[in-house]
Parts: structure tokens; sequence; C-alpha cells
């Protein structure tokens, strides 16, 4: 029995998902002993963050068939909510620092932050792709790609108008002492981050892999005719996946306002790393995305402490490309759907 | 119908016009354009910066498009390319005391290279990983630009010396009009021989383009290689012009600029974007100045109209020219519109 | 009448391939549709099930009219359809697949019922439910398609082209099981290829021929035609 588990193992380990699972796993722990736990530490707080828009991403690719270029300005809405339902929180805190909304004040502003963005991916539903479903479903997939290009650029440059360009960032969240875990100090931010990030990806694996709704939406993503025949109501289904995947980047954002200020262009660099989650880790692979968001993670991380800061441009984005290049399907993915041209 | 029956037919200069690719109204476009500078309001500097600036992101969507409106994918990383040669030939001439002018070609060259290396890497997957990898080939090479001060000064700037030794601008515009033209004529050249049509094939449909004899490598690397060195030798004269050269201009903002002129214009039409650019670039850019107490005012039209187009007429304005103005009941109006053909 | 399909007329985009066709079905009959290759025998079954909209006539399912409703509504009420390319969801299991299938039913405790009565039909599917269904074998997959079908409990049981693609043994094996969905009193309407097998298995027939019903009658009727037997099965 237990002979059978470890020959499992084993091979498991010779596939290219638990090869590069455990490598990652060695570097970090390598990594750590090398330069100091804090890698470790942002690794993980970038991971989970990480997941969260990427897990939103895989979802839009896989159920709406959009290469979304905006869901980073979901993550900008998401911070620039948290920022202004914060701000008078903050006040408030700082007059009454022994309120119980010190504690829950934060959450308060992440909740917001989660519904304005899935307010907004349905008012982008309605008002963007639903009008071009409903025209044409020819070349779909580029056309709805160039439409999430312009509604990139329009959110961006709406925030400016309406916002400025400043950076509107907070001190943090959680006030006091850092948590210290075995001789490593955490900021409570930190901590919390990571926290709610853990929190809400297992709700949302949960949902996807065990509820009925989380089920249709898997089925909608493998094959549409057969969800339509099986009794899945597709519009419901779209919109629901929309705001719900705007909602996870949205978070993301609003519970990384302590790290990263609002300011129009902050999306970017959350995008094109869960864009290289995606691609690392194959369509559609929810668990895929959260394995592939922490690699990612660890590679800039890695890449800012030994190469320099900037080079996180530089490195991953090679070592991305030769990932398409070498294994188009990505590390998770199955061939069942993946980048090739068919 | 026989092509060369009505060639003899036709007189010297209709030949002449067919030869440039051009109909009546798009010679006097050009005309136009050429006049531009002496007609006021026009003919003051700071208008002739931006009809300039108006004219590269025409320039740069013809070359776009050959990529995207022919094999049907969008090249992510075009403004990174166009940056590259920008680079390359600065460094040339401050480095090496190259002339600006070889030097431009030079970067044209090199960056048609990098075109190689993207049309090679990206030749098996699909559109949209595709543009996946060229956005993060154009990430990598900003990325680059940005590090690497030694060599680029970074965000800070290289200063370049211009092409002519002179405060005015005219000169400058004329060469980027004669750019235009040339660019324009260059790839209208290639969708219309043999190999335009094996480009259409491939971006329709790879597996039947494949079955009926067309290398699909051959021609994929081509139009990369192709479409990359007009965006290298863009970004030299960009260089040579402005006279000073960030990582800015590989970003991908500059790309989706390109990339809505080219789509706006309408995909796969070639002159759709040079046409649309001036007007549309033009009055952006008096948006901007104007209304400069709105910031980013003019690129949320921008992007309004951009969706707009994408929605509700995805074959933008040179379908809708080529359906609703190109064929009027009026012989010399259809012939002032289409040429003799 | 479970069915009445009255003139309808369908295609795809301006394409239209049915002309005014009509049919009916009886509650516990087992009716089919065959024909030559692109008589719009798939386009029938689609249009019923609601994946294409018609483009004139009407349907009335169970006395109720139908036209025009999304795949979804039409789905719960009551018409489950088995298509072609069997659309199973590659990546889930066996077992998913099939609660997927009773989709429309939320109490839990019926899908497990219908789960059983599946299970007990194609004992096959009970080995395999933790496999992925892209992993399957066609006959397998087959299976799992009418099964899925199945689990939501329909009045109609639309199947099309089962034996597409399918070994001769696995064809048997798909027809048998038809048969004892028959036994159990469900309602089915097939379409075939196969005549001959087809003719013998079921009650009633229509022929269709460039988008309209040529022939209908009696399974064993239409067999002995003259005109069937030409032009079907070359005798």
């Amino acid at each position: 029995m237990s002979n059978n588990i470890v020959s499992k193992f084993l091979n498991w380990m010779k596939s290219a998902a638990g090869f590069s699972i455990t490598a990652t796993i060695v570097i970090a722990v390598l990594a750590s002993i090398a330069s100091g736990p804090y890698l470790l530490v942002n690794t993980i707080v970038t991971g989970g963050m990480l997941a969260l828009v990427a897990t939103g991403l895989t979802l839009m690719l896989g159920v709406l068939n959009i290469a979304m270029f905006a869901h980073g300005e979901f993550f900008m809405i998401g911070s620039l909510t948290a920022y202004y339902v914060f701000t008078p929180i903050s006040n408030y805190i700082g007059e009454n620092p022994e309120s119980f909304i010190a504690v829950i004040g934060p959450l308060i502003a992440m909740a917001g932050a989660a519904i304005v963005g899935a307010i907004s991916g349905i008012v982008a539903e309605k008002l963007v792709f639903g009008p071009l479903r409903k025209r044409s479903t020819d070349n779909w997939v580029m056309n709805s790609f160039l439409l999430t290009v312009g509604l990139s650029m329009l959110l961006i440059n709406l925030h400016q108008l309406i916002f400025g360009a400043d950076f509107k960032g907070i001190v943090g969240y959680w006030t006091g002492m850092p948590v210290s875990i075995a001789d490593v100090f955490i900021s409570r931010d930190r901590a919390m981050a990571f926290v709610i990030a853990v929190i809400v990806v297992s709700l949302f694996w949960f949902f996807m892999t065990y509820t009925r709704t989380g089920m249709a939406i898997r089925a909608v993503s493998q094959d549409i005719t057969g969800a339509q025949i099986v009794g899945i109501d597709i519009e419901k289904i779209v919109l629901l996946t929309i705001s719900l995947a705007c909602a996870l980047s949205a978070v993301a954002g609003g519970s990384l306002l302590f790290m990263y200020p609002s300011y129009p262009t902050v999306g970017l660099e959350p995008l094109y790393l869960a864009w290289f989650v995606v691609i690392l880790s194959g369509l559609g692979n929810i668990l895929g995305a959260v394995a592939g968001a922490f690699m990612v993670a660890l590679l800039k991380v890695i890449t800012v402490e030994y190469i320099g800061a900037g080079w996180d441009f530089v490195v991953p984005s090679a070592l991305i490309m030769l990932i398409l290049i070498f294994k188009p399907s990505g590390i998770f993915g199955s061939d069942v759907r993946g980048a090739l041209d068919k | 119908m026989d092509n060369t029956i009505t060639s003899q037919q036709m007189n010297p200069f209709d030949k002449l016009l067919d030869k440039l690719c051009l109909t009546p109204v798009g010679l006097l476009g050009l005309v136009l354009l050429f006049a531009l500078p002496y007609i006021p309001p026009f003919n003051q500097e700071y208008m002739l910066r931006w009809l300039i600036y108006c004219g590269f992101i025409a320039a740069m969507s013809v070359g776009f498009d050959l990529t995207a409106g022919y094999i049907s994918i969008v090249n992510f990383g075009y403004a990174a390319v166009s940056g590259f040669g920008g680079y390359t030939s600065a460094l040339l001439v401050i480095n090496m005391g190259l002339s600006p002018w070889l030097a431009m070609a030079a970067g044209g060259i090199t960056a048609g290279f990098m075109g190689l290396i993207i049309g090679m890497i990206s030749l098996r997957l699909r559109g949209i990983f595709a543009a996946c990898l060229s956005w993060f080939f154009g990430l990598a090479i900003m990325g680059l630009a940005t590090k690497m001060v030694w060599l680029t000064r970074g965000p800070l700037g290289l200063r370049t010396p211009r092409l002519f030794e002179t405060d005015s601008n005219a000169p400058f515009y004329f060469l980027m009009v004669i750019l235009l033209f040339l660019i324009y004529l260059a790839c209208k050249l290639i969708v219309r021989s043999k190999m335009g049509l094996a480009f259409q094939a491939i971006g329709q449909n790879m597996d039947a383009a494949r079955a009926s004899g067309i290398n699909p490598v051959y021609y994929r690397v081509f139009n990369f290689t192709v479409s990359c060195a007009i965006a290298g030798i863009l970004g030299g004269f960009y260089a040579h012009f402005y006279g000073i050269l960030t990582p800015d201009v590989m970003h991908t903002s500059k790309t989706v600029e390109v990339l809505a002129v080219a789509y706006i214009g309408g995909r796969g039409s070639l002159w759709g974007g040079a046409v649309i650019a001036f007007p549309f670039i033009f009055i952006m850019e008096i948006v901007r100045s104007t209304l400069s107490n709105l910031p980013g005012l003019n690129l949320v039209i921008y992007s309004l109209v951009l969706i707009l187009v994408m929605i509700y007429y995805p074959g933008g304005f040179s379908y809708f020219y080529d359906t609703h103005i190109r064929k009027p009941k009026n012989k010399v109006l259809r012939y002032f519109l289409n040429g003799r053909k | 009448m479970l069915l009445e399909v009255k003139n309808l007329d369908a295609g795809y985009g301006y394409l239209q391939i049915l002309r005014s066709v009509s049919l009916n079905i009886d509650k516990g009959e087992y009716v089919c549709i065959v024909g030559p290759n692109g008589a719009g025998k798939s386009t029938t079954m689609k249009t019923i099930a609601g994946l294409i909209s018609p483009m004139g006539g009407g349907i009335i399912f169970n006395g109720e009219d139908i036209t025009g409703l999304s795949a979804s509504q039409i789905t719960k009420k009551g018409i489950s359809f088995v298509s072609e390319e069997m659309n199973l969801f590659v990546n889930m299991s066996v077992r998913e697949n099939l609660y997927m299938g009773a989709y429309i039913i939320k109490d839990k405790k019926i899908q497990n019922e219908r789960l059983d009565f599946v299970f007990s039909l194609f004992p096959r599917l009970a080995e395999r439910k933790d496999q992925l269904a892209g992993t399957m074998s066609g006959g397998e997959r087959k299976m799992l398609a009418i099964g899925r079908g199945m689990m939501s409990d329909p009045k109609l049981l639309l199947v099309d082209e089962p034996s597409f693609g399918l070994a001769p043994q696995l064809v048997a094996n798909v027809f048998e099981s038809l048969d004892v969905l028959k036994d159990q009193g469900v309602t089915i309407m097939l379409v075939e290829q196969n005549v001959t097998k087809t003719l013998a298995v079921t009650d009633r027939g229509y022929i269709l021929e460039n988008g309209k019903i040529g022939l209908q009658g009696a399974s064993c009727d239409l067999a002995d035609d003259p005109h069937v037997r030409k032009v079907f099965l070359g005798v």
C-alpha cells in the first residue's frame, strides 16, 4: 500500500508539474537559507495575491474565451475603491484607536473593493462584451481581446481624468507590532494579505469543485454546447464568471493597497505577472494557476534579490517565452486546449 | 479579366498610378500632405510637429497592419521593436559616429532581425498566444533598455543628434511623408504579389494553407521580418527627430496607440490606418493641448472610439469606404475614387 | 401527443436546410429519422433541442409551445439531447459529467437516484466513475453521453447518430442500451445513417430527403418500401 503511494509520488515527480513544483519549493527554501527568510515571506505574499488575479484571468479565458488585457485595471479599481473606503475609516480609527473598527475596517475596505470590482465586471459585460457577442462571434478571440485592450486604455485614462495621476496610498491597514513566526518578523498587513489570499483562493476552489454553480462554470468552459444541452443558462454563467473574475482581481488590489498605492497604471504589473502565470500553468486550470502564481512570484522575488530591481521585467519574461516555445500548453495544462495553432 | 489588355489600354498616367498603388484620390491626398505645411494654420511649427507625429503613427500602423491584417497576428511588441531600432540607430551615431541616415537603415535591419526571431519563436502558436509572446518579448526588450543604463542612460533619456541641422520642422515633415508613402508602397507591393495571397491564406486557415502547398514558416517569418524592419526604420526616424530617446517609446501603450489607429482605419487595408491617423491623431493632439487641465481626456476618447468601432463596425473606416463611398454612379467620380482598373 | 413539429423551417445563417418539416411522437414511442447525408437530420434534432432557432413553423411539446426557446429552457421542459459530437465535459470525471446531466434537478437525493439508475443501465460507467471523460474510448463516451442525457429524467430523448465513428461491436452495444431504455418506457427519437439496423429496431420512421419529409410510416413497412430499398439499401 505505502509502496504504491511512493511509486505514485515518484511518477508525479517525473511529470512536468511535479518536477517544477518540487524545484520551486527547493529553490525557495535554498534562497531563504542563503539570504534570509524575508524572501520566502515576500514570495508567499506576492504569490497569494497573484493567485487571485491569475485565477480570475484563467477563468475569463476558459469560460468566456476572452483573453483579458484589462484585468489589471480591475486590480486598479479594487485598490482605488479600498483607498476611498479606507481613508475615512482610518481617520475614524485615528480618533478612536480602541474601537473594533480598527480590526474590521480594512476588511470593509476589501469587501468594498470586491463588490465594486464585481459590479464593474458586470457593467463591462453588459456594455462591452455583450454587444459584441450579440453582433457577431466570428473571430471572437481576437476581437474581444482588442476590446479588452480598449477597455484597459479607457479605465486607465478615466482614472487619470477623474482621480488624477498621483499616488493614492495608505500607511497601513492594521497597526501594531509585526507578527513574529520563528524569528521572522512579518508586518501585520503582509500576514493578513496572505491570510486573505489563502481564504479567498480556497473558498473559490471549493466553490468551483464542489458546488453546482461552480461545476456549471467549469462545464461551460469545457464544452459550451454540452452545457446548453444539460440545461445550463449560459448568459447567467457568463455574468457570474465575469463578476467573480473581476472581484478576485479587485480584492487583490484592495488588500495590497499598503504595498501598491493606487495610480492609473498600477494594474500593468499584476496583469503581466498574471499572464505569465496563465501561460505557465496552462488554460482553465485553477489549482495550476495557484501553483503557477507562487512560481512566478518566486521568480520575481529571486530576480529582484540576486540580479537587481527592474530586471524582473526581463528575466521572467525571457523564461516564460522559453516555456511558450518548448511547452506551449503550459506545465499543468492538458493538451485538450493548448496554445498551439490548430 | 485579362490584365495585359487593360494595361495596354491604360494611358501612361494611369499606368504610373497603378505602379505606385495609388488611386487618383490617393494621389490627391498625397499632394495635399505635401502642400499642408504651406497652408495656414498648418504652417506653424507646433502644428507641424503634431503632423509629423500623425505621420509617424500612420506609418507605424501601415507596418503593423501587414501582420495584423494579413496573417491575423497582433504583434503586441511592435512599439518595443520600433524602439529597439531607434536605440540601435541612436547608439550607432553616438558611439560609432555613423551618419544618422545610415544608422536609420541599420536600425531597420536590426529590428528586422528581431522580427525574424519573434516570427520564428511564435511560429507554432495560436493567434492570441503569439500576441502574448511578442508582448513578453517587447516587455523584455523594454526592461533591458531601462536597465542597461551604461549604454542607454535608461529613463534619463539618450540625447541623439537630429537628422537635419535646423530648427525648422518642415524637412522632417517632408521626410516623414516620403517615408510613409514608401512604406505603404513596399507593403502594398508585397501584398499585391503572390505573397499577399499566401499571407491571407495563412491568416484565415493555417492548416488549409499548409495543405495547399504554402509553407507557413517562410511566409510568417518573412512577414514579421518586413513589418518589424519598418518599425525599426521609423524608430530611427523618431530618435533622430525628437533628439531624445527614453524607454517609454517601447511601452505597451504606444503599441496600443498604433493598434487603435490601424483597427479604426480598417484591418487588412494598409491605407486605412494611414488615412485615419492624420485627422484622428491631430484632433487628439488638439484636445490634449487645449484641454490640458483634463489630462487623459484625449486617450479616453481614443479608447472609446476603439471600443465602439470594434463592437459596431469591426471593418473600420476602409470597410465603410469600400461599401458606401467607393461605388458612385457618376463615371468621373468613380474613376477618381478607383483609378482605371 | 408528446411532441408535434409543424412546418418547421430552419438552417444556418442564410442557408435554409429544413423546409416545412412536420413530424410527431406519441408517448412511449421509438421513432427514427433516416435519410442520406446532408438531408437535415441533425439540423432537425438541433432545432428541436433549441441549439438552432427555427426560421418558421412551430414545435409543441407536451401541449406547450416551445418554439424559439433557448436550449437550456427546452432541457428544463423535459427534452434531452444526445448530440453526435457527444459534447462531454472532457476534463471532468464520469460521475461529474453525469451529475451535470442532472443539472436541472436541484434535489441531491433525486440526483443520486438518477445516478444509480444510469449506473444500473450502464454498469461499465459505474466501473469507471472516477475516470476523466476525455480519456475514455469512443464506445464508453457514447454510453456516457446517453447516460448523461438520461440523468435529467427526460420525457423525450433525442439521440443523434449514436453509431457514428464506432466499431460494429460497439454499435450493437449502443443499440442494445437504447432498447433497454425503450423497455423502461422512455420516448426516444433516433437519427441514424445505418438504415437497415435502425428500421429493424424502431416502431415508426420518417425519411428525410433534401430537408423535406419524403415518406413516413411503420418501420417494417418502410424497410419493405421499394423506394427506400432502392435509395438506402441499394437493393
